[in-house]
């Protein structure tokens, strides 16, 4: 009997596929998996089914355990981006719901095959993650935990320091060279002075780095002192690090998108009886429930904006075919259908600019949005307990800008380095003018660089008063 | 999916609880490494004793480079600008930890269970002297078949034995072989009134209340008073305790009103010593009590009284474990004749009357700074080996 609710199941789940597919996505295969709560809460805890160990994922996990919400969907819902995707089910959910969240994954699976900027994602991540995962237990086995440990929290430190225009795979920078370079002289030069010589030699690749490096741990795996296994372990982290940062930036536009999706499928579904109807809206609601006073939903934000969108692009049209009809004359040619514009958003944009262009007026006053943040003192002082919270803004760039600044630069500090010279090596703080550094983590984090360069870091960044100052570290030893 | 890299998936299963053990394991030894500075960690002390206490663990964050300044963060409801929606600090609750979401980080806070902890700090304090001659008192009987003997009624006959006996005598006439069962062979086994001994241990708290004894003063009597109790009740089976205030006048209070208190007026220790005394006797002899006596106090004794305090000292000490005598004095406090300045400041009269005593279960100790806290549980409870 069980194999046969079983099959139903997954017959269900087959009908979605296809109205899916019907209704224009376009989606990597998805394998499924039922599994019970605590491999959901691993995979949520470390991102993908199988990753190095490391404390702070048992950190995370821990804490799921005890206090058990997993996110703000209460339906718990895992995908991976990967060529099979690989979604989980969680055992205990009753069938709509993991009906709902079958829907729903398909939307994420169209989103992560289609968005641009995940076009240059590892789509073999979860294989890659195993070996990953693999060859740093050996090397737990061969050094022991706590050494590894140690560079892996150096690595966690550094590996948000990203440059993604330039990507994973980077050759070194150019090897100093002479070259030889012709020189053209100008027109009546020969009549003053000496002559400059028709050839002259040059030195390239002189300085390194010769541009502002941002990917920090590739400029250390490349020009560090470290050894093999060191430097392996560290571009592991780095790679898993630009894999999941596409996810970093389109985390509102995919729930949205998903969120989207499942309504609509579910809207269309013929096989759905009514006392389910009832049981998804329920569910549906409680996923795209606007959430906390001090937290929003992005499933809710993004799901909102999506059919705002769509909405509207709907009204362009219809105004345009109605003045087409009259004959009356047009402002451009005819818009997309709002369906058609929301495939093309999904498809070129990131959370940046889907809140910059497509978070309106209106949406900020109907879905009553607001900007808030402590009454502090000095910007740079760290707000102390019992500081009052209050509201900032409710105007449109206050909103757009307090849900955009956090998506900066993957949500840290934009860090480069300057200058590798004999007496060290030199970083910039390059947004200090607008932001200002935690000085305990800021030494901390400077004395596990010099912990791998073997020479003093220093970082230029700005003292409290807004003066140019430097902070340094030592390797200890 | 190749199915291979599935199973390799699922044998990778568990990490999660491994990791999340290695993880206790790292909260365990940073609390340990840090124990020094958390013995008097007010999230610790205020606690109501319930089973786990958050500890602000500032040694387990994980570095990186990141904002001093709070972010902006995104609300939704009603509300003007300028309007407070709550404080910092109060551990709102994340949602799923979206950037820019919450007002402001929080330091890590571990949780852990009392007795963990407590644990820790006992390893760390090694109470020895606790196991010198602990008196015992009789809780219950038991009947225990223990004992074998040569004689005892056959039901009770210990067949094994027997064997092993005959056994042995006839290898002793040179033929290891169980033959001819003798009555010298039979053993029987017999009981025992066995008495389970549990210790119980009395803990008396005198604190002066007057004036000059602030909250923070108080604060450090309190912190103490807290890491005493738990550690006898690790060790022994039933603590009771009993509070006595006192400034001219001593009395009995209750404990949640104990460190609330405070009067004005001088200063006599002797009230505080001599209620303790009676009390003591009548409810906590010393046949079947440990007591432990500690008195807090911050300033001069009236001069006239350092001579009673001391002959009732001697006689507490007879009737306890260990008086401990603990004066608070702040570097920067002003003596009653004036500013006393940046010196160590002169022991008070009462200090150097006890002192005069020498028993080595009278322990006196001056704290200068809450810090000190976990140096003065040591010289309480190790005095041999105590950092001086």
């Amino acid at each position: 009997m069980a194999t046969t609710a079983e099959e139903r199941f997954r017959d269900r789940m087959a009908e979605i596929e296809a109205l899916a597919a019907a209704q224009g996505l376009d989606f990597f295969p998805i394998n499924f998996e039922t599994v019970p709560e605590d491999m959901m809460t691993e995979v949520a805890s470390y991102g993908l089914p199988t990753r190095a160990r490391h404390w702070s994922y048992g950190k995370v996990y821990g804490h799921q355990r005890l206090y058990g919400k997993m996110g703000l969907s209460k339906i718990y819902e895992i995908i991976i981006n990967n060529d099979p995707s690989m979604a989980f089910l969680l055992d205990t959910n009753p069938e709509i719901a993991n009906l709902l969240v079958t829907a729903h994954v398909y939307g994420h699976s169209d989103f992560f095959k289609n968005n641009l900027l995940f076009e240059p994602t590892d789509r073999n991540m979860i294989n890659n993650a195993t070996s990953h995962a693999i060859r740093i237990d050996g090397y737990i086995e061969r050094y022991g935990l706590e050494t590894v440990e140690h560079l892996m929290d150096i690595g966690f430190a550094l590996d948000r320091h990203i440059d993604p225009h330039l990507g994973t795979q980077r050759a070194p920078y150019p090897e100093r060279r002479i070259v030889e370079k012709e020189y053209t002289p100008r027109a009546y030069e020969d009549l003053f002075d000496k002559p400059k010589p028709s050839v002259q030699y040059v030195v390239e690749g002189e300085k390194i780095p010769p541009h502002p490096e941002y990917d920090l741990l590739w400029f250390l795996i490349t020009y560090g002192k470290l050894e093999p296994w060191q430097k392996d372990v560290l571009s592991i982290q780095r790679e898993e690090s630009y894999y999941f940062f596409p996810q970093f930036m389109t985390k509102i536009m995919n729930e949205g998108w998903a969120s989207y999706w499942h309504a609509e499928l579910f809207h269309l579904w013929e096989h759905v009886s009514p006392e389910e109807q009832i049981e998804f809206a329920r569910l549906h609601a409680g996923v795209v429930n606007p959430g906390a006073r001090f937290s929003l939903n992005p499933y809710y934000l993004g799901f909102k904006i999506f059919h705002d969108i769509e909405k509207r692009w709907d009204e362009k049209r219809k105004l345009w075919l109605e003045r087409d009809k009259k004959g009356e004359k047009q402002d451009g040619p005819m818009p997309i259908t709002g369906r058609e514009k929301i495939f093309e958003v999904r498809k070129t944009d990131d959370d940046i600019s889907f809140i910059n262009n497509y978070l309106t007026f209106d949406l900020v006053r109907d879905l009553e949005l607001f900007s808030f943040a402590p009454k502090q003192q000095g910007k740079s002082k760290p707000v102390p307990d019992n500081t009052p919270i209050v509201i900032t803004s409710r105007e449109l760039e206050a909103v757009k800008q307090a849900l955009v600044t956090p998506r900066y630069n993957y949500g840290v500090p934009r860090i480069a380095i300057r200058d590798m010279l004999q007496s060290g090596l030199y970083l910039e703080h390059i947004d200090r003018d607008t932001t200002f550094l935690d000085r305990a983590y800021a030494t901390n984090t400077l004395n596990y660089i010099a912990e791998l360069w073997k020479n003093p870091v220093s970082i230029l960044t700005k003292d409290e008063q807004g003066n140019d100052c430097s902070l340094t570290a030592k390797p200890s030893s | 999916m190749p199915k291979q890299s599935m199973d390799q998936a699922w044998d990778m299963r568990g990490r999660g609880l491994k990791d999340s053990l290695r993880h206790d394991q790292r909260v365990k030894e940073a609390i340990k490494k840090n124990l020094r500075e958390l013995i008097g960690e007010e999230a610790i002390i205020t606690s109501d004793g319930t089973k786990r206490i958050k500890i602000p663990l500032r040694y387990l964050d994980q570095y990186r480079f990141k904002y001093g300044q709070p972010q902006q963060g995104i609300g939704q409801g009603q509300g003007q600008p300028g309007d407070v929606l709550g404080n910092t600090g109060q551990g709102n609750t994340s949602g799923d930890g979206q950037p820019g979401d919450q007002p402001g980080e929080h330091t890590y806070e571990a949780e852990v269970p009392l007795e963990d902890l407590v644990e820790m700090m006992l390893k760390d304090l090694a109470l020895p002297w606790l196991e010198e001659k602990p008196m015992r008192h009789v809780i219950a009987e038991h009947l225990r078949f223990k004992d074998i003997r040569r004689k005892g009624a056959i039901s009770r006959l210990a067949k094994k034995r027997t064997l092993l006996e005959n056994l042995k005598r006839n290898a002793a006439r040179g033929d290891a072989h169980v033959r001819d069962l003798h009555d010298d062979d039979l053993r029987f086994y017999t009981w025992d009134i066995e008495q389970e001994l549990h210790s119980n241990a009395a803990v008396y708290m005198l604190m002066d209340v007057s004036g000059s004894m602030t909250t923070s003063k108080k604060y450090i009597a309190k912190s103490f008073f807290f890491w005493m109790v738990r550690f006898l009740q690790a060790k022994y089976k039933n603590v009771d305790t009993v509070f006595i205030a006192h400034d001219t006048e001593a009395h009995i209070v209750e404990e949640k009103d104990f460190f609330g208190l405070s009067q004005g007026g001088g200063t006599r220790c002797s009230s505080a010593y001599k209620l303790a005394l009676d009390n003591i006797r009548t409810h906590h002899p010393k046949s079947a009590w440990n007591t432990y006596v500690f008195h807090f106090s911050d300033g001069d004794n009236l001069p006239n009284d350092n001579n009673i305090c001391k002959n009732l000292a001697q006689e507490l000490l007879e009737e306890c474990q260990m008086l401990g005598y603990g004066e608070i004095k702040y570097r920067d406090d002003a003596s009653f004749y004036g500013w006393v300045g940046q010196g160590a400041s002169a022991m008070s009269s009462l200090q150097s009357y006890l002192n005069q005593i020498g028993n080595k279960r009278l322990i006196v100790v001056t704290i200068t700074h809450k810090e000190e806290l976990m140096q003065v549980l040591q010289k309480f409870l190790q005095p041999q080996t105590a950092v001086p």
